[in-house]
């Protein structure tokens, strides 16, 4: 593992580094807004908050907005018995980023200083947007043309606990390049082949790591990985929820949520989703008002989410939704893709109104 | 890469109107572009999404036969609350709708082929097994099945749908059809009877059969402990589910219960695949 060629960048230098990349990529770096840090459009002359947590809002977005366009279409009037109001779409995504902007628009993305958690998200996301049978081409697309770059975390907080998934502060599942926080360097280690030709294509921008700059990352990350503390064993929670669905701990597990959503909005693996069209009225300058159908998230902790025109609803109560939420990460898609759906970056704790903790959940139904 | 988001333009032919209270009507829709309608292959039980621009989608079984050249019918309640049925029951014929589909496993015909098969629909859910009846009496198909045996309920005489269907199945040889109302009226002849209890009655034989199931919930529910009884194996018993949709190609998490997705890996499931599923539909 270790015989990959490990790079050093003055942490000094690396604002010139991206600010070279603009033209070829659309760079998203965590940068702090309104008290809370987000990947957004990477700004020359604004710094790399090295020392960042964790974004509220998980890096899913970049790639599954909360609410992207579908297609537009000519909308006609806006009366329901208006038969012009009924026509064939227009056409697909004029514009799919959040962002419009004059610059010359480029399609590869480089995802830069992104969480290792958050990397590893990406991972189960294109296996579910991916898929045998369906691909989701609106994700997919932006997806495939991204660069990920992330960056180990030195700090853990409190409500980390991806080590008792796949993850580490240093894991590299999900990422291209990874990058260590070493306070005067950043030390830069590819992972895939993708990363492998990035970090040679800018070559002048590197000098090769020393012996001492590894030795530090290693204690980085020893230090790291021991400060992580709280933990589930989810060695067999597949298993255990097989036979979970009808146990008396979903009747009590709910009874002080909200119903916010919150947890499964800002989950970086949660991707369900709603389709609603929109119409500007025209009221304004446009002649004939444009339609749009957009995507936007939908959680499966809202009573909606399942109700039936006719009344019927599957899921009626708190109590079916919770269940639902658990189950499907930890037990429905562990059986279609091998792969737990969560990555233990600890948002859904950190957010929650009422502290309802996914752990202490988890370790009950470990017991119950 | 393919965008299966995109609506394929059609055009309403025809409306017909299925029932006395006029919330159940049929539309015959046409392909606007020859290649969409070449694209558009569907086995009996698939479903697609209706989708009217500016308004939304709405997941409706195909109620037309695969043998049907030229055209593809749905028969759509309308709910209060549905809002794309109830823009959609606003529409003439002329219209131009959108749909996207086939999606969905459809009924395994190959495996019915040399079977009785017993055909229990209520209400207006008889309408994939309208398809799948016209399908089998198609002259191409029908040698290939054995006896076929309909028994179809509905609230009132006026609730019952596709009568012309009906009436001309009646009239055929290599058909049994068995009617029932909840409540007849002064011209009803045919049995009367909630379903369940008229198929404990008629107790159909089980043997070299498969049943199919479609119907409310409640009447599915009580419909499948008589077959049982009647000698029905739970991997023999076919029924569709109702789920809310939205995307239709198992990615969007609404319509999943269990592992599965009701619109990709249903929305047809066998009684014994049910019995392996959390009890939430």
């Amino acid at each position: 593992m270790e015989n990959v060629k490990l790079k050093i960048i003055k942490k000094k230098d690396v604002l010139n580094f991206l600010d070279s990349l603009k033209k070829e990529y659309n760079i998203l770096v965590p940068m702090e807004k309104n008290g809370d840090i987000r990947f957004s459009k990477f700004n020359s002359g604004q710094d790399i908050p090295w020392d960042y947590r964790n974004t509220k809002i998980s890096p899913k977005e970049i790639f599954f907005p909360q609410a992207e366009t579908l297609f537009y279409f000519e909308a006609g009037a806006s009366a329901p018995s208006n038969r012009s109001r009924v026509s064939i779409p227009i056409n697909e995504s004029k514009d799919s980023t959040s962002e419009t902007n004059n610059e010359q628009r480029t399609t590869n993305y480089l995802i830069f200083g992104i969480r290792p958690c958050d990397a590893q998200a990406f991972s189960l996301l294109d296996k579910l947007f991916g898929g045998d049978d369906f691909q989701e081409p609106y994700y997919l697309k932006k997806r495939k043309q991204a660069t990920i770059v992330s960056l180990a975390c030195n700090k853990p907080q409190i409500t980390c606990f991806c080590t008792s998934l796949k993850g580490k502060p240093d894991n590299e599942e999900g990422s291209d390049v990874i990058l260590f926080d070493l306070e005067e360097n950043i030390l830069v280690k590819p992972i895939t082949k993708r990363g492998e030709e990035f970090i040679e294509n800018l070559n002048i921008w590197f000098k090769e790591a020393k012996k001492s700059d590894v030795e530090k990352k290693n204690k980085l990350m020893d230090l790291s990985l021991k400060k992580i503390r709280s933990g589930v064993n989810l060695k067999n929670i597949k298993e255990k929820l097989d036979e979970a669905f009808d146990i008396s701990f979903w009747n009590e597990i709910h009874q002080k949520c909200l119903g916010c959503g919150i947890c499964t909005y800002l989950c970086p693996t949660c991707h369900c989703f709603d389709i609603t069209d929109e119409i500007d009225s025209g009221a304004g300058a446009s002649p004939t008002p444009e339609g749009k159908r957009v995507r936007c998230w939908d959680s499966c902790m809202f009573p909606l989410f399942t109700l039936h025109a006719s009344g019927h609803n599957p899921r009626p109560t708190y109590k079916e939704r919770m269940r639902q939420r658990i189950m499907h990460k930890f037990n429905y898609c562990p059986e279609n893709f091998k792969e737990i759906f969560c990555v233990g970056c600890g948002r859904c704790i950190r957010n929650c109104p009422v502290n309802i903790d996914l752990r202490e959940m988890l370790i009950s139904i470990d017991l119950s | 890469m393919n965008n299966p988001y995109l609506p394929m333009s059609v055009t309403i032919k025809k409306i017909i109107i299925e029932n006395e209270a006029r919330d159940i009507k049929t539309f015959d829709l046409g392909f606007n572009d020859k290649k969409d309608a070449n694209k558009f292959k569907y086995t009996c039980g698939q479903f697609a999404e209706i989708s009217i621009l500016g308004v939304g989608e709405a997941p409706i079984g195909i109620a037309s036969s695969p043998m049907d050249e030229d055209l593809v019918q749905f028969t759509v309640k309308k709910y209060p609350t549905g809002v794309v049925t109830s823009v959609l029951h606003n529409l003439c014929p002329g219209d131009i709708i959108g749909i996207r589909g086939p999606y969905g496993n459809g009924f395994p015909m190959k495996d019915f082929e040399g079977n009785n098969l017993l055909i229990i629909g209520g209400g207006f859910a008889l309408t994939t097994l309208r398809s799948l009846t016209k399908y089998i009496l198609h002259k191409k198909n029908r040698a290939r099945f054995k006896d076929i045996t309909v028994l179809y309920g509905a609230r009132g005489p006026g609730e019952l749908i596709y009568k012309s269907d009906l009436k001309q199945w009646d009239q055929r040889e290599d058909i049994n059809i068995h009617l029932t109302v909840d409540k007849g009226d002064e011209n009803w002849k045919d049995l009367v009877g909630l379903v369940p209890n008229v198929l404990k009655e008629l107790a159909p034989s089980s043997k070299d059969c498969i049943s199919l199931v479609c119907g409310p919930f409640i009447m599915v529910k009580y419909t499948i402990p008589p077959l049982l009884d009647i000698g029905f194996s739970p991997e023999r018993i076919f029924t569709s589910l109702e789920m809310r949709m939205k995307c239709g190609i198992g990615k969007c998490g609404r319509c999943n219960i269990g592992s599965k997705y009701v619109c990709k890996d249903g929305p047809v499931f066998t009684y014994k695949e049910l019995q392996g599923l959390p009890n939430e539909y």
